[in-house]
């Protein structure tokens, strides 16, 4: 998705007003409990929130400059990869065997063999469409963010086709653009 | 959830600005190397042994081209000189990640009369950017000091360059080389009937 993205694809941005910023707030803690001690100095108070629109209904939350969160539509709140480097444990994570990851790496959805594999690894409670970690055999750190098509169960049962769609992965635009201006 | 979970601090490499462990997914290997060498050895502990070895064959190397130009001196200062052409080539051979090759962009700030109707016209400023200027503060100063509209617009390929209305061309010039000492006046073109001209 963010395979080609730069500030050239910002239509608009503004700063919003305090009920969207709680609203955002709000969802956002919704969605990753574990993010909530931290939330505090992830999106201050004080300083200003700024939604950036970008084409292909996608929205960047940005708050001094760094961008923290993406989403689409009215989709989940996504945490872009530098923050959730930061904080691994928010998410639930899925593990890809180490032929995956050059694939992943290159904005391919990750396929359930992929998941399934010794190399691979399952979040049982992972249910379809939710934002997911995913994480690579012998890695650390995380390569991608993806949402999830089916279930954890499915994928284990089904083992065929498209498992977790690729939103955000190491190297793409959303990363490069560290800083956003 | 009571204390705060510490943020994770995560080694990024310089060159392929991935986390470490993922350089040997990255663009361009080779040239993360010698740095993960320096501050991630435990994450490639093949990449030491394979430096080392490739240490050894350089010195080796250079003992044996002495060996072979065992004439003067002037066989060793060949290689060195060969080793300094051959990084500086690739300094400007930019590589992008599809395997294209970037030329070098030549730093010059160039500047364009065009005539909107009759009698008023706008001054087309690109390349400020190259001095690493900001181009947003550069049309604000612009504004200001020929009181006149300037914006940033987005050129014909895909770059920026900067507008301001009214013909300024007469003292830019000056006014470019007072607030960025960065550009020198040689580096600033006019461009007259589709011709460039240096200002100077």
């Amino acid at each position: 998705m963010f395979k080609k993205f730069s500030s050239d694809e910002v239509s608009s941005q503004n700063q919003v007003k305090a009920s969207v910023q709680r609203k955002i707030r709000q969802s956002i803690a919704d969605e990753y409990p574990g993010l909530e001690p931290v939330l505090d100095d992830l999106l201050p108070k004080k300083s200003p929130l700024i939604v950036v629109k970008c084409q292909n209904h996608l929205n960047l939350v940005v708050v001094n400059n760094v961008p923290l969160f993406f989403n689409i539509r009215d989709g989940p709140y996504m945490p872009t990869l530098r923050l959730l480097h930061q904080y691994p444990n928010i998410m639930k994570k899925l593990q890809v065997d180490r032929g995956a990851i050059k694939f992943v790496l290159s904005g391919a959805n990750i396929m359930c063999p992929g998941l399934t594999s010794p190399g691979g690894a399952l979040d049982d409670e992972v249910d379809a469409e939710t934002p997911v970690a995913i994480m690579a055999e012998g890695k650390q750190h995380a390569l991608a963010i993806g949402f999830t098509k089916m279930s954890a169960k499915d994928i284990k049962t089904i083992n065929k086709g498209i498992g977790v769609d690729n939103m955000h992965y190491l190297n793409d635009g959303l990363w490069k653009m560290e800083r956003l201006d | 959830m009571a204390e705060k979970p510490e943020p994770v601090k995560v080694l990024y490499c310089p060159t392929c600005s991935l986390p470490a462990e993922y350089c040997e997914f990255g663009s361009d290997f080779e040239k993360c190397k010698p740095w993960l060498i320096k501050n991630a050895p435990e994450l490639y502990p093949d990449l030491l042994k394979e430096a080392d070895e490739k240490e050894a064959e350089r010195v080796s190397e250079q003992l044996h081209s002495v060996g072979i130009s065992s004439i003067g001196a002037d066989g060793s200062a060949s290689s060195v000189q060969s080793g300094e052409t051959s990084s500086s080539k690739q300094e400007e051979v930019k590589r992008l990640p599809g395997g294209k090759i970037k030329k070098k962009v030549r730093q010059e700030v160039v500047i364009e009369k065009v005539v909107r109707n009759k009698r008023k016209s706008i001054t087309i400023i690109k390349g400020l950017e190259l001095f690493g200027i900001k181009l947003s503060d550069a049309s604000k100063k612009l504004g200001k000091k020929f009181a006149t509209g300037a914006s940033v617009v987005k050129g014909p390929t895909e770059k920026e360059q900067i507008d301001v209305q009214g013909d300024i061309a007469y003292d830019i010039v000056e006014f470019i080389t007072e607030t960025w000492p960065d550009v020198p006046e040689t580096a600033i073109y006019f461009i007259e009937d589709g011709k460039k001209v240096p200002a100077a």
